[in-house]
């Protein structure tokens, strides 16, 4: 009876199986073995120096900026020395946002500029640009939508929001959004898009910068300020040892919260060159103004921009 | 070896340009282990970029004015309308900007902003006053006014001709022009600036037909570009609608080169004619010079 069971499985199996080598097939002419393609889930992408799947990136990034939400400010003074205030006034000042009153058109339909501030959310670009408008081009009209995908990051943006004058007025927005497909955003309607330390966080860097292109209207900028490459190799030296040894140990006594802080210079380690980035700008379809791109400090920061081509008609 | 007759480049460079086609040559005959070793040397000479080249010659095509793209030239074109209202400003960029069809924030697509507009200016000007020259108008027109034929006019008064015709076409904006001479006289500016201004007497001189190849190439071309620099600053005040009195400070500068160029060659003179003296004289004394 056992024998027959067994007998029986065994031709079961035999019929139904098909011959399945103990290796993939592989050719004799080549030496490439037959894969199946890896699915989506299982590509990698860098987070700092580990690799981990695309779609694990996004929560983990997540989870450090929701850590760090609360002493952003604290945290950026202490790493940076207070530069980085000097970087964003730099930043806002050089694109000028706004439309001075002498040269304001009377028959415009649509007033002023619309900024979208990606990755903006405790809101340091934004109220810069909003008073820069206001108080340089006494321009009423500009608004800015402040995106972010971290909901921890635009709560303490709304928080800050409640002690300047764009509280509650259309002229500041705040949407809860991942850059790399903003469908609620029209295409061609923007006019400036700001991301300022946030793309290097960003999944698929290139995908964003389409959305980007997508969204702006023709004649629109794209600016970019970002972490980039020391040039000077002496300088490089001092600025890599600030980088991994003060940070993290500022991040662990302020902040309490080491991981992040380690997972941030990773992060500024892992971010392509200056002419990298631009060739990246290029290829979503951007002009490059002169060189393209502007260092801050021998390079420690760097000012991207690239402007939407006008199609004539 | 056409090109060497065309030379407008004082020795030392024909120097240099005759040890690089020295090289070349080399390079045509069949390698060697010397000559190999000097390709790599020689490549990065040939892909130099279109901006720059090693010398100059008339068989070269021109280089552009300026190296602006289409989008930036569009917007300074549309810019340049907007000067005599507005000076050379940021709101004169902005409304080009959104006269060529761009948005107000399209001038960001100058990184310069109001001293490309300036640069602008100076290098299409400078195309126009070649332009000028090339279709034949210009001398035939000057040389008419004065009863002469057009072969008879020297290198310097056709220069002194091209140097009133530029600084006829800032009337235009000559109010506005103290604002863009402070802005070229700004630290970070004034490379780019002289630069221009070289290109500038570089081009009127060589419009002019001067093809010295020594080193009155470079005494020329600084005496010229002292001229012009001082001219322009002349023509901001002058309020003659023609420029008559910019054309008669000209005139005296010309005249100033001429006095001084005279008292250089008449020291030069003296001081070589006491030198071979004194040689001879020690010689005559037995001295062994």
């Amino acid at each position: 009876m056992s024998t027959r069971s067994a007998w029986r499985a065994l031709h079961y199996s035999a019929k139904r199986r098909a011959f399945q080598p103990p290796t993939p097939y592989r050719c004799f002419s080549c030496t490439r073995q037959v894969q199946d393609p890896k699915s989506e889930q299982d590509r990698m992408t860098h987070f700092g120096f580990t690799n981990v799947p695309e779609h694990e990136k996004e929560s983990r990034v997540g989870a450090v900026f929701s850590s760090v939400a609360s002493s952003y400010d604290t945290m950026n003074d202490l790493m940076s020395l207070g530069i980085h205030r000097v970087w964003k006034d730099h930043f806002v000042r050089s694109l000028n946002p706004g439309t001075p009153v002498a040269n304001r058109p009377t028959d415009s339909k649509t007033k002023g500029w619309n900024i979208l501030d990606i990755a903006g959310g405790t809101g340091d670009i934004a109220f810069r640009m909003l008073d820069h408008a206001t108080n340089i081009n006494h321009d009423l009209e500009t608004r800015v939508t402040i995106s972010d995908i971290n909901a921890d990051m635009l709560a303490e943006g709304r928080k800050r929001s409640i002690d300047t004058p764009y509280y509650n007025t259309p002229r500041l927005d705040f949407i809860e959004a991942n850059a790399q497909s903003m469908p609620h955003i029209p295409s061609d309607s923007v006019d400036l898009y700001t991301v300022v330390f946030g793309i290097r966080n960003f999944t698929d860097k290139q995908a964003a910068l389409n959305e980007a292109f997508r969204v702006l209207k023709p004649g629109g900028v794209f600016a970019c300020m970002e972490f980039s490459k020391v040039d000077n190799p002496l300088f490089d030296a001092v600025y890599k040892r600030w980088n991994f040894s003060a940070i993290p140990l500022i991040g662990q006594v302020v902040a309490g919260d080491r991981d992040s802080y380690q997972y941030l210079v990773e992060s500024i380690e892992r971010f392509p060159s200056q002419d990298e980035f631009r060739g990246m700008i290029q290829k979503a379809g951007f002009m490059i103004p002169g060189k393209g791109y502007e260092n801050l400090t021998g390079g420690i920061a760097a000012i991207h921009k690239g402007i939407k081509p006008v199609v004539k008609a | 070896m056409a090109t060497m007759a065309t030379l407008r480049l004082p020795t030392i460079t024909r120097r240099a340009v005759s040890s690089l086609q020295s090289l070349r040559l080399h390079q045509t005959t069949p390698l060697t282990t010397s000559t190999s070793r000097l390709i790599p040397r020689i490549q990065p000479l040939r892909q130099q970029q279109p901006h720059f080249r090693p010398y100059h010659s008339t068989l070269h095509p021109r280089l552009p004015d300026h190296e602006y793209t289409n989008s930036q030239t569009a917007i300074l074109t549309a810019a340049l309308d907007h000067i005599p209202t507005h000076g050379f400003s940021l709101e004169a960029l902005t409304l080009g900007a959104r006269d060529a069809g761009f948005l107000d924030v399209s001038v960001q697509l100058l990184p310069r902003a109001e001293f490309d507009l300036i640069l602008f200016w100076l290098a299409s000007r400078r195309g126009i006053l070649r332009a000028k020259v090339e279709e034949g108008a210009l001398f035939t027109r000057v040389a008419a006014e004065s009863g002469r034929d057009v072969a008879a006019l020297s290198v310097e008064e056709k220069s002194k001709i091209l140097v009133l015709e530029r600084l006829r076409m800032n009337v235009g904006v000559k109010d506005q022009w103290q604002d863009a001479l402070a802005q070229m006289s700004l630290l970070s500016n004034i490379p780019i600036s002289l630069t221009e201004l070289h290109a500038l007497s570089n081009d009127i001189l060589s419009l002019a037909g001067d093809s010295s190849v020594d080193g009155s190439w470079y005494t020329k071309r600084m005496a010229l570009s002292a001229i012009y620099a001082s001219a322009e600053i002349v023509m901001t005040r002058d309020p003659t609608p023609d420029l008559t009195e910019t054309a008669a400070f000209v005139n005296r500068r010309f005249e100033d080169r001429l006095v001084l160029k005279e008292k250089v060659e008449g020291v030069g003179q003296c001081v070589s004619f006491w030198g071979n003296t004194a040689v001879g004289l020690g010689r005559s004394w037995g001295l062994k010079i």
